[in-house]
């Protein structure tokens, strides 16, 4: 799961896939700002098939709470 | 079809579009919003870049419609984009509006925006409709005294209609309701990305609305396609005419799937009526095609209605390059409709420029296949698209005719060729403005102009606008010739030329532009011409036009040429057998 979440993130952020790490957040990639945060969320729900609550949306702004949260979401 | 790809997919292949250079066209799109739109820009892009424009597109800030119209250094008259879209959600008419006062208010400003609008800029604009609430705040009753947001909504949306139906020149309108219609709400409102962030729209329905922008970015700038070729059998009715016979074929008002048929064939009429030209291309007897076009009671295609056909079993392939040569139009700007996957497959092989549609499995879903993606859209109508196909027509008797004269002079001088020449009358902007648009052989430096563009000429006093109108013994071709000219100082500069296709081999070009020049040397005090040929994908025709002209060749950068001529080397071409009338 990480790579396929690294892989999207890197499409969508339009980055090179070894600038993501389980550290990168918003302040570590310019590119992450609000905007392509909304287009993530859609691109991450499109991948894994799942509705992410609005509540868990902002607080997905780390690679590391995002595949907590889409680990929550899968199992 | 644009192809159905996963968000993931858009936007990769929007970055690898960026990086490519290999577009003809381009375009520049200004959204003017009170809501987050910018999610549709890879939806936008990608079906631009797909339809071989390389897009640009400007979001104007958040919600400052009227600040950005008012201020006159604002961001969007620098721009000067040549689509301005202003897209705007309304939420909750109901809490915002409680007298009749108020709604009438509302409309005044927005008219007030669109007045701004047409005035400050000469862009086409979009507007939207507004949705509807999904539900009734007053439930089931239906209480006389109160304005009910359904009511509130439908007057806008009708305003608005109206208005864009009123300024039709410059106003297009992308309706949102209908978008809504076709998704449904559940699929097109994104509650939660509006709560947190003022962004509406779900994915499918930005990607709707940006395959509607797309048609009126695709149209402004020619690339509508111009003419359908249609199998037969199974295509235009159900079964094989040489089978089952008239009265075995499924074509009628009555039943399944001959319905669907018959709708199909009325959708058909509606792209004649548009001046879409109609052919067939289709193995069988030819007796048998026409017994049906001509006798079946539930046809609605006939004869009359046919630009040309290819009723044989030769290989569909070389039919259809032989009749785009015939119509002499590109295989590009040509769609085929054809139930067989094979001679689908071959075509898009073989002739990769043509649109192939195959007949879908779903008999239900025919009818509306050419309707739907807009492809044969334009911006304008004018009176020449009716009678386009009585036109291609009378070609066809010439072509027969010609048969009998052995040399192309003597042939010409038969058409008895009469050119009325005039400077542009209001009547004739659409028609030219349309000219500019389409023409892609004949067209020294393919600009595209609107209809805007073509007014401010008409007005300049430092421009005008020459128009052809070209008549024979078989009848009228119409509007089909357009110089545009500029002057600076004792310069005059010919900025576009252009001849519809359907006038070409004629040797009408050269008597036109030069009666133009004649009069413009009357007109105006100038020593100098200066011409130019830019080079696109079709106009490799016209290459040597000026020289052949008298002109002397400037400069070459990139394939563009210049040219310039003093006025006392200009030679005019006069040709015995063309008679030329001043109207």
């Amino acid at each position: 799961m990480e790579d396929r979440v690294k892989k999207i993130m890197a499409e969508i952020l339009g980055v090179d896939q070894e600038n993501i790490n389980n550290e990168t957040t918003p302040d570590t990639v310019k590119e992450w700002d609000s905007l392509k945060h909304m287009q993530l969320i859609l691109a991450l729900e499109e991948e894994f098939l799942v509705e992410i609550p609005d509540e868990y949306i902002e607080k997905m702004l780390s690679v590391e709470n995002i595949f907590s949260v889409l680990r929550s979401l899968v199992e | 079809m644009v192809q159905m790809l996963n968000f993931t997919d858009i936007i990769s292949r929007v970055r690898e579009c960026e990086n490519t250079d290999n577009y003809e066209q381009s375009i520049k799109i200004y959204f003017l919003r009170n809501f987050t739109v910018e999610m549709i820009e890879p939806y936008l892009k990608y079906n631009l870049y797909f339809n071989g424009i390389k897009p640009e597109v400007i979001f104007g800030e958040y919600n400052i419609i009227n600040q950005e119209l008012l201020e006159p250094n604002s961001n969007l008259y620098k721009v000067n984009p040549e689509i301005i879209i202003l897209a705007m959600f309304i939420d909750n008419v109901t809490y915002v509006l409680s007298s009749k006062d108020e709604l009438i208010n509302l409309i005044s400003d927005l008219d007030e925006q669109f007045e701004l609008l047409l005035m400050n800029t000469d862009s086409l604009i979009i507007l939207n409709t507004f949705i509807p609430s999904m539900y009734s705040e007053w439930g089931i009753s239906n209480p006389s005294h109160v304005l009910k947001s359904d009511y509130i909504i439908s007057e806008i949306n009708q305003h608005v209609r109206e208005y864009v139906s009123n300024h039709s020149d410059r106003f297009f309108l992308i309706d949102w309701e209908r978008l809504v219609r076709i998704l449904g709400e559940e699929n097109s409102i994104d509650y939660r990305f509006w709560y947190s962030s003022r962004a509406p729209f779900k994915n499918a329905f930005l990607d709707l609305y940006s395959r509607e922008i797309t048609k009126i970015a695709c149209a402004l700038k020619g690339k509508n396609k111009k003419c359908v070729i249609l199998d037969c059998d199974n295509t235009l009715w159900g079964g094989v005419i040489g089978e089952d016979g008239m009265d075995g074929i499924k074509l009628d008002k009555h039943s399944y799937p001959g319905r669907a048929f018959f709708d199909f064939q009325k959708n058909l009429l509606c792209l004649y009526e548009r001046g879409v030209l109609i052919t067939l291309c289709s193995k069988n007897n030819e007796e048998d095609v026409w017994e049906v076009l001509d006798n079946h009671p539930y046809s609605l295609l006939k004869r009359s209605h046919l630009a040309g056909w290819r009723i044989n079993w030769e290989n569909k392939v070389e039919n259809i390059d032989s009749l785009a040569r015939e119509l002499n139009i590109g295989l590009d700007s040509m769609v085929l409709v054809d139930d067989s996957p094979v001679e689908c497959g071959q075509v898009k092989q073989f002739l990769p420029e043509v649109t192939v549609m195959t007949v879908p499995q779903k008999i239900y879903t025919y009818p509306p296949l050419l309707l739907r993606d807009g492809l044969f859209d334009t911006l304008t109508f004018s009176t020449e698209d009716k009678n386009r196909t009585q036109m291609y027509q009378s070609e066809f008797k010439r072509k027969q005719d010609q048969k009998q004269f052995s040399n192309i002079d003597d042939y010409l001088a038969s058409l008895e060729l009469v050119e009325t020449i005039h400077p542009i009358r209001s009547g004739e902007v659409a028609r030219v403005a349309q000219l500019t648009q389409k023409t892609n052989q004949f067209n020294l430096t393919t600009r595209r102009y609107s209809e805007v563009d073509i007014k401010r000429f008409a007005d300049d006093i430092d421009a005008a606008i020459y128009v052809l109108y070209v008549n024979d013994k078989y009848g009228e071709y119409g509007l089909t010739g357009i110089l545009i000219a500029c002057f600076e100082d004792d310069k005059c500069i010919l900025d576009s030329f252009l001849l519809s296709c359907r006038i070409l081999g004629r040797k009408l070009e050269k008597v036109f532009v030069s009666h133009c020049m004649q009069e413009i040397i009357k007109n105006h005090n100038i020593s100098q011409w200066q011409a130019e040929y830019i080079p696109s994908n079709k106009n490799q025709q016209v290459m040597n036009f000026w020289e052949d002209m008298g002109f002397t060749l400037r400069s070459t950068d990139k394939g563009i040429k210049k040219y310039s001529l003093a006025i006392y080397d200009f030679k005019p071409e006069q040709i015995n057998f063309i008679k030329i009338v001043e109207e």
